[in-house]
């Protein structure tokens, strides 16, 4: 099918990025401009008690707190974050001050000269402290958010039980690690502010710079430079160095450009949230699974951020791929000293899909059944309900994927072989399924965002995407264009699309939450279809769409009842690791998977993304630790941040299976977070079985091997394979 | 700024050493990481550099009464690609860092900085590797293990260079390099591990074994590979005990790379697995 709109076409932003001549934040030197660096808390959690600088040299300047014309708190979804910090630090690393001039090194000396005067209060780093002993950070229990979640009667489901069985898994932190540090550069000119940046959500930056100046909406202008990654850290912590770039561009009436170096970006931006969650599920005499209690404890770091929301897609994802009618869920997200925990691709879900995937898997062999067997015979189906009683209204492909990856990596036959063998090398497979609700949780679509995007045709009839989604990276550019290239049916050469300017773009809402190609693509498509039914050669014309939230579905926010999502994009992965008995290093042998991500808009970039999420699924289920000791993070430089290269993943075969979405653009769904949470999960079980072991927490570390192994060796306890 | 020199031998070198304090630049694949300064900043260096990449002198690969000679300027993308270089050697040096740093970081370079984690040293000390240093006037050899003191440290002083790493030509009939690492490149070494043998009639004739990232320098014993040599000629090879003396030496640390509980598991593990086999041995330490 040539003009089929999966066949690859060439990312318009490949040349440029390949050849190095792609400007980001780093390269962009306005005239006049002069940098800043951050003055730091070197304390988890203490407060002000004087700052003494050293004397500025001329044309070097503090900005701190008297600075901020508006508010110093970063708009976010619960006002508690200072731009700089007020009386109190609460994280090493918090911002005090940036000092502001023309040279960096002298800019370095005048902060190591500067000598802050703390009084210690005692820091808070580990959610299991009780906080009511101690002064809490947020509120009186120190949650940023509290939620429960009922579906059915778990106590009837406890009753009728005739196995209990209950679990407790943990997960760790994971830094983003994209290619760019974060940066900003601000400038201010009569008036109006303007940031270029390394950004994913322009409106989200422009909203709290907006307030922190205490301005009107159209005196800031945000743009989006080009982005060299952001994979979730470039969602709300921009905001943060916005706020605090303009605020220096206005006090030295220059452009200030705020760029982290890579050490200061690991150890003081946002990172995936740790998490424990208890899993406590109810068994019929037929291995039906007939309720599940679930407690999943976020630790969100000091400040709220996005902690609420990322706990919400972690609750409702907590059932997995699995039909469990009856449901009580509680979740809290725990303030903690240390860096804030943020956004991050998955946002929640890749935390309760490896709690409720291993639960399965355990509960299966504390039963002696086969695990896959029972997995598949608790399985969602088209009609079944979701966690929050929302309705899968799609034809669910699970079945069907299961089947063609186990062909796919020859599961059966690899099961069998690798049985019982007592080498020194142990071979295991792991199989995940898994899916990812599309867009926004709950009614963020519909109240919140309510994205608007817009087309416009010039006198030589091409046509301009105006939608405020940026390309990162991940090929949105490219999507979009295809997209309207097909719907008006003309070349895509004679479609444009350029980094949104909040001047000149409407607001289609942040670049997150898989919702750019099922969310904007839609309204970009049906913005295509109302300028095709009006063409006209020559004429500039242009055609707006706002979203309208589907006919049929529903949502509570109260009660956290109804469709949580719109729609789902499923996936299953396997991992065959082999893992080396004496020094429990595993290496992975092979990796498979199948998605269902509705209609691939263009066959190569899907791939792209397919390859980057397993990848980081597989750093973030093997290798990459980041410990925190007193507040401070171990790991602070990428010799010590380990994320995998190209030597340790093989070759990705993944292929694709298609149930449409109806409401998406030609029917595609989301995909940009579904491809990473099933793999660290395939490799923590993949490791279980190769070594007989019971796994409950990811990265999965040698280190940790070698103590149950020698642990099990002391207590005389045959591993059973 | 900061002076650059690019001597055209190595005498010349020699020569402007004996009077300037130079900070030598051989791959630089350590100094420019070690003297990094902000996002769009120059390096920082305090003294004048000399770059020896390309000295001539310093780049070639020798045999010479029986031993190979390495230039100190070789790099590790050099000495994997000489037919000379035995290939158990080559084993060690293939798995350094990653392609780009490998054609760029230097034998002699991987010396002179002396990290506890130098993925080169723990072959150079097992092969009793000596030091060809010269300055102006005087050229002198010393072993490995006198040359390194301390982590990051050794004695050469700002007047020397050097110039060679000289290694018996010799094989071994039981030979085993393992590097442990969070990833299988571009990673530094949780532990690294040399063993070389040669044995006869079951007995050992010669064994040599070397630990590296678990103490402060290599660790390597002669007096236990002596106390291996004489267990294993009245067959009575007792791995508990080789064990337990090299776990007097063995002091690694917790830090964000591993722990120490691990690097001492795993020492063990490896020791145990080339003396006989792991399985079979069942450390009681």
């Amino acid at each position: 099918m040539k003009n089929d709109i999966s066949t690859p076409v060439k990312r318009e932003d490949v040349s440029e990025k390949l050849l190095g001549t792609a400007c980001y934040i780093g390269d962009l030197k306005l005239e006049d401009m002069m940098y800043a660096r951050t003055l730091r808390s070197t304390e988890p959690r203490a407060r002000l008690i004087s700052i003494k600088y050293p004397e500025m040299p001329l044309g070097y300047f503090v900005v701190d707190r008297k600075d901020v014309p508006g508010k110093n708190i970063i708009k976010m979804i619960i006002d508690d974050q200072p731009y700089f910090a007020e009386d109190i630090v609460n994280y090493i690393g918090e911002p005090i001050a940036l000092i502001v001039g023309k040279d960096k090194t002298i800019i370095n000396e005048l902060i190591s000269k500067t000598n802050i005067e703390y009084e210690k209060i005692k820091p808070i780093f580990s959610i299991d402290e009780r906080h009511e002993t101690t002064t809490p950070i947020y509120g009186d229990s120190n949650t940023f958010a509290a939620y429960r979640l009922k579906k059915g009667d778990i106590s009837e489901a406890r009753a009728k039980a005739r196995y209990i069985c209950e679990d407790i898994y943990e997960t760790g932190y994971q830094e983003q690690f994209y290619m760019e540090t974060q940066g900003v550069i601000a400038e201010y000119q009569e008036g109006k502010a303007t940031i270029y940046g390394s950004i994913q959500c322009p409106y989200y930056v422009k909203n709290a710079v907006v307030e922190c100046l205490g301005c009107a909406p159209d005196m800031v202008r945000i743009v989006q430079a080009t982005t060299g990654g952001a994979f979730g850290g470039k969602e709300d912590y921009p905001s943060l160095l916005a706020g605090q770039a303009i605020c220096a561009a206005i006090k030295v009436n220059k452009p200030v450009c705020l760029l982290l170096e890579r050490d200061e970006d690991l150890e003081v931006t946002t990172k995936r949230h740790p998490s424990r969650i208890k899993i406590k599920s109810f068994i019929d005499e037929n291995h039906k699974i007939l309720g599940m209690d679930a407690e999943i404890m976020l630790d969100a770091g000091a400040y709220a951020g996005l902690s609420g929301v990322v706990l919400q897609r972690a609750m409702f994802a907590i059932a997995g791929v699995y039909n469990i009618e009856n449901i009580k869920v509680k979740g809290r997200a725990i303030a903690t000293n240390k860096a804030v925990s943020g956004a991050f691709r998955g946002f929640g879900s890749p935390q309760a899909f490896f709690a409720i995937e291993m639960h399965m898997q355990n509960v299966a062999k504390k039963l002696r059944i086969d695990p896959l067997q029972f997995r598949l015979d608790n399985i969602l189906k088209q009609g079944d309900k979701s966690t929050t009683g929302g309705v899968f209204r799609d034809k669910i492909l699970l079945h069907e994927m299961v089947a063609r990856v186990m062909e796919m990596s020859n599961y059966a036959e690899k099961k069998r072989s690798f049985q019982g063998s007592d080498n020194q090398k142990r071979r295991g497979l792991g199989l995940s399924m898994f899916f990812h609700g599309c867009g926004f949780t709950g009614n963020g679509e519909r109240d919140h965002i309510k994205g608007k995007a817009r087309l416009i045709k010039n006198e030589e009839d091409i046509v301009e995407i105006l939608i405020a989604n940026v390309e990162m990276g991940q090929g949105a550019g490219t999507t979009m264009r295809k997209i309207v290239s097909a719907a008006l049916d003309i070349p895509i050469s004679r479609v444009m699309y350029r980094n949104p300017d909040t001047d000149r773009v409407p607001d289609s809402g942040p670049t997150v939450a898989s919702r750019t190609t099922v969310i904007v693509g839609k309204l970009v498509y049906d913005a295509a279809v109302e300028l095709k039914a009006k063409w006209q050669q020559g004429v500039q014309q242009q055609a707006e769409i706002e979203y309208q939230y589907p006919e049929g579905y529903q949502w509570d926010n109260e009660s956290f009842a109804g469709d949580a999502y719109t729609s789902y994009s499923w996936g299953v992965n396997v991992v065959d690791v082999e893992v080396d008995t004496i020094t429990y290093e595993s290496e992975i042998k092979g990796v498979w998977a199948v998605f269902d991500i509705g209609k691939s808009i263009d066959d190569r970039n899907v791939k792209g993304q397919i390859d980057g999420g397993i990848v980081q699924g597989l750093g973030y289920g093997a290798m990459e630790v980041m410990e925190n000791v007193g507040g401070r993070f171990k790991q602070r430089t990428s010799a010590d941040y380990i994320i995998p290269t190209a030597m340790d993943i093989p070759m990705i075969q993944s292929e694709l299976m298609c149930e449409p979405y109806t409401e998406g653009p030609f029917g595609a769904k989301g995909l940009g977070e579904l491809s990473l949470v099933g793999s660290p999960i395939a490799y923590a079980m993949a490791v279980e079985d190769a070594l007989g072991i019971r796994i409950n927490s990811i990265p999965v570390r040698p280190e940790f091997l070698m103590e149950v192994a020698e642990n099990d060796k002391r207590n005389h306890f045959k591993t059973k394979r | 700024m900061v002076i650059t020199y690019r001597p055209k031998s190595l005498m010349e070198a020699l020569e402007a050493i004996e009077f300037i304090d130079y900070t030598v630049f051989a791959g630089g694949t350590d100094l420019m990481v070690k003297r990094k300064q902000l996002a769009g900043l120059l390096p920082s260096f305090d003294k004048p550099v000399m770059f020896i990449s390309d000295l001539a002198e310093l780049k070639q690969v020798t045999i010479k009464d029986g031993f190979l000679y390495i230039g100190a300027a070789c790099t590790f993308a050099d000495i994997i690609e000489n037919s000379l270089i035995p290939e158990i050697y080559k084993e060690v040096f293939m798995q350094i860092a990653s392609p780009a740093i490998r054609n760029s970081a230097t034998i002699g370079g991987n010396i002179c900085n002396s990290s506890p984690a130098a993925d080169s040293l723990p072959l150079l000390y097992a092969l009793d590797a000596a030091l060809v240093i010269e300055n102006s006037c005087r050229r002198a050899e010393l072993p490995i293990s006198d040359f390194i003191t301390g982590p990051g440290r050794n004695i050469l002083n700002s007047s020397e260079l050097v110039t060679a790493v000289k290694l018996p030509i010799q094989s071994f009939e039981k030979t085993c390099y393992k590097k442990v690492s969070s990833r299988r490149s571009n990673a530094l070494s949780k532990i690294s591990f040399v063993a070389l043998a040669n044995i006869e009639n079951d007995v050992y004739k010669d064994i040599r074994i070397a630990f590296g990232s678990v103490a402060p320098t290599v660790i390597r014993s002669l007096d236990i590979e002596e106390d291996i040599i004489t267990m294993s000629s009245q067959h009575a090879l007792d791995i508990n005990q080789i064990a337990r003396d090299y776990a007097t030496l063995i002091k690694p640390i917790d830090d964000q790379r591993s722990t120490a509980f691990y690097r001492k598991e795993v020492c063990n593990r490896l020791l145990a697995d080339f003396l006989g086999n792991y399985a079979a041995a069942s450390l009681q330490l």
